[in-house]
């Protein structure tokens, strides 16, 4: 039986990375897998058992939210402790998940570029990965609640399949699974987002117009 | 009002940017993030629910984000790792959104976000001795998308560690422009 370690990179345990997580551990487990679910923040103080979990697994999937176009800084840092540590590698699969609130792919995917560049770097093969637009609107519900939830399950357990057999996974999964919408439909969503952003400030007795806090220090 | 921030660990483009800008008299504020202390973001919405527009953990981000939000143009100068920022630049930019728009916008027929109205440039500058052509392209795009999202003007540039003076002063005339 092979083993499988999903390395949860969101600083959330309840969220849509997790979520996401819990749906590749679903499918392995099926197709002859062994798998568990790693929290990254809980350990950023001492990242031993993160380091343990990726040297007795075969396959490692890397889920995490995306910060400003890539996956957060703590990620940053642990693809540096994994390098400095590098005989707990020895040609481990990678697989990366990256999900944000943009519906585009193209915001997120830097994400996964940074996982292909470092695998270059160790001993452990980069087999691909899967860019999920509208993660923030989920947070944490299934994939079909998405407006393109159908497209996203479907394409998502392809890329799963990719996984259980430890084969490439390419963009075009991905690609294929974005919402894609015209401008006009953007703008009406971008208006509907505001006036529920200004809404709900207003209720919490927050002025949206004042200025930022940090102008004070 | 220019803000250099710049990760020093292995690298003095940025001073050398600095100093650039200096001689050409542009009011330049330099922030070296080796010393910062500056904690995740835990994504926990405390600077929506609990201090509207400021983080809830009291950290370097205090003095940071005070001057960034008072700059026309943010500098990031970034050892390139698998071309992204290093970990150091990456915790301070993880938390730029609070010196940022709440609200969505449409560009080029695609939501974006904004800064703050007088955050109009973000340059990019990333050092690494022989990049690479496929980690010098992850770190131009990386940072052409976060000029995207942000809605501002900028550039992104890959250096060797012992860019030519040339070199160096053409990046600082584009970033003073």
């Amino acid at each position: 039986m092979k083993k499988a370690v999903v390395i949860n990179l969101s600083p959330k345990k309840n969220g849509t990375s997790v979520m996401l997580g819990n749906l590749c551990l679903g499918f392995l487990n099926e197709r002859e897998h062994q798998g568990a679910i790693v929290h990254l923040y809980p350990h950023l103080k001492d990242l031993q058992q993160v380091l343990s979990a990726i040297e007795g697994a075969d396959t490692v999937i890397m889920v995490g939210p995306c910060y400003i176009n890539t996956y957060p800084a703590d990620t940053v840092y642990l693809l540096e402790e994994i390098i400095k540590h590098k005989t707990i590698l020895h040609g481990q699969n990678l697989y990366g998940i990256i999900q944000g609130g943009m519906p585009y792919v193209h915001t997120h995917e830097s994400g996964l570029k940074m996982l292909k560049l470092f695998a270059k770097e160790g001993n452990v093969n980069y087999k691909g990965g899967f860019v999920i637009g509208l993660g923030a609107m989920l947070n944490g519900q299934p994939l079909d609640k998405l407006p393109n939830g159908k497209k996203a399950n479907r394409f998502f357990n392809e890329f799963l399949n990719h996984v259980a057999n430890g084969e490439n996974s390419t963009a075009a999964l991905y690609r294929n699974a974005q919402l894609k919408l015209p401008g006009i439909v953007y703008w009406g969503m971008a208006n509907r987002m505001n006036k529920m952003i200004d809404k709900g400030l207003k209720e919490k007795g927050i002025d949206v117009t004042q200025p930022s806090p940090y102008f004070k220090n | 009002m220019i803000t250099i921030l710049s990760d020093d660990t292995s690298q003095n483009i940025g001073k050398r940017v600095y100093e650039g800008l200096c001689e050409r008299d542009a009011e330049v504020e330099y922030i070296s993030l080796d010393d910062v202390n500056m904690g995740p973001c835990f994504s926990c919405g405390g600077c929506t629910d609990k201090t509207y527009g400021k983080c809830i953990h009291r950290d370097d981000g205090d003095w940071i984000f005070g001057s960034l939000v008072r700059s026309n143009i943010m500098v990031w100068v970034t050892p390139v790792t698998w071309g992204s920022y290093s970990f150091k630049t990456k915790r301070v930019l993880d938390k730029c959104a609070l010196i940022g728009d709440r609200h969505y916008y449409l560009k080029n027929r695609e939501l974006v976000k904004k800064m703050a109205d007088n955050i109009q440039g973000f340059y990019g500058i990333g050092i690494k001795d022989h990049c690479r052509e496929e980690e010098k392209q992850a770190f131009e795009n990386l940072v052409a998308e976060n000029i995207n999202i942000m809605s501002v003007a900028g550039n992104a540039y890959v250096l060797d560690n012992d860019a030519s003076e040339k070199i160096i002063m053409k990046i600082v005339e584009e970033i003073s422009r």
